[in-house]
């Protein structure tokens, strides 16, 4: 990728969210949203959310991540603990996970 | 927006920035990220302070890092970012109500610092005080501490990317970020199953063409939110009305 196209995504991403949160301050100030279309997106947040941790953790350079990488499924698992435990606080969460990481990761090199 | 700058309007700014001050912090470790991905993902240092600025979503920004590095097709990759932040539409809908008699100018500068954050805020506080003339101000003060605290935490992480050994693993602080904010996002059921099956769809639908899997495991994700809530309103209907 280019300087040009990295331009153009940022620019493009950036031009995309601002009428997305115009939407209803601005363009479509006189409507309200109707309840249906309010339900599915907030019925849409966990799934999207959900999608970038499963993809994120699994999926490592285009490849499906195997078992012999049983860490990072490990960390994932103590940082949902932690998630869930504290409400979804982010310090503790990424902390815990980043520990679990390098401590299951120390402890794979051990084994194998 | 502080030109008739009333007492109330100046003490509910400074309010906004106090609360926001709070919580502030705890985005640092995901933006520093935020900026490190920007840049090992191909983005020149311009572009890269640009995304935080002007974009001001670190998941959108996380997912369009993500995407521009997988060589996927760069409409695919501003669309899905785009996806990702249509939520924002919710929080817009919300806002309007309090932006009446407002002029464009101003209806722009309230909806360019819309994020989860500062809209989380600014419920909590119409719980609070309903009919509160200076919330609009309270929240400026709130995006006035948010806005340039992330764009600093992003520009962090896009300097300092090149010092962190890669032996650290930090671009697996992501995933680790969502999970504790989609943790935060599951509030019933439905949401729960949403959450489910768009996790498992995503890898089952990562090879995709054009890298179309994220916004599939999205749709996925919503139709199973969808079903649950219509089978509990029909199976379990004093529960699904709570």
């Amino acid at each position: 990728m280019d300087a040009t196209q990295g331009w153009i995504v940022v620019l493009g991403l950036a031009a995309g969210t601002f009428l997305i949160r115009y939407s209803f301050i601005g363009l479509m100030a006189e409507r309200s949203m109707p309840l249906w279309l309010e339900r599915a997106l907030q019925l849409m947040v966990p799934a999207i959310f959900a999608a970038i941790v499963c993809s994120g953790v699994a999926i490592v350079g285009g490849q499906l991540a195997g078992p012999e990488q049983w860490p990072r499924y490990g960390a994932a698992a103590v940082a949902t603990l932690v998630a869930v435990r504290t409400r979804g606080s982010l310090m503790p969460t990424v902390l815990a996970g980043m520990a679990a990481l390098h401590a299951l990761g120390w402890l794979a090199r051990q084994l194998g | 927006m502080l030109d008739t700058a009333s007492n109330g309007d100046r003490r509910a700014f400074w309010q906004g920035a106090r609360d926001s001050m709070v919580v502030a912090p705890s985005f640092l470790p995901f933006g520093v990220v935020c900026g490190v991905a920007s840049v090992s993902a191909g983005l020149s240092t311009g572009a890269a302070l640009a995304l935080p600025a002007l974009v001001y979503g670190g998941s959108s920004q996380a997912v369009l890092t993500q995407f521009i590095e997988g060589e996927g097709s760069l409409w695919v990759a501003v669309l899905s970012g785009c996806v990702v932040n249509l939520r924002m539409a919710v929080y817009s809908a919300a806002m309007s109500s309090q932006v009446r008699g407002y002029s464009l100018a101003r209806r722009m500068l309230v909806a360019a610092f819309l994020v989860d954050n500062s809209f989380a805020f600014v419920q909590k506080r119409q719980l609070e005080q309903p009919q509160d003339p200076h919330l609009i101000a309270y929240y400026f003060g709130l995006s006035a501490v948010l806005w340039p605290c992330w764009v600093l935490f992003c520009a962090i992480g896009v300097f300092a990317g090149n010092i962190v050994p890669s032996s650290w693993q930090l671009e697996f602080a992501i995933p680790l970020s969502f999970i504790a904010i989609c943790a935060s996002s599951v509030r019933s059921a439905p949401m729960l199953m949403a959450a489910a099956v768009g996790g498992i769809a995503s890898v089952l639908l990562f090879a995709l063409p054009l890298k179309l899997g994220l916004i599939a495991a999205c749709v996925a994700g919503l139709l199973a939110g969808v079903a649950t809530e219509k089978g509990m309103l029909r199976w379990m209907p004093r529960k699904a009305g709570s």
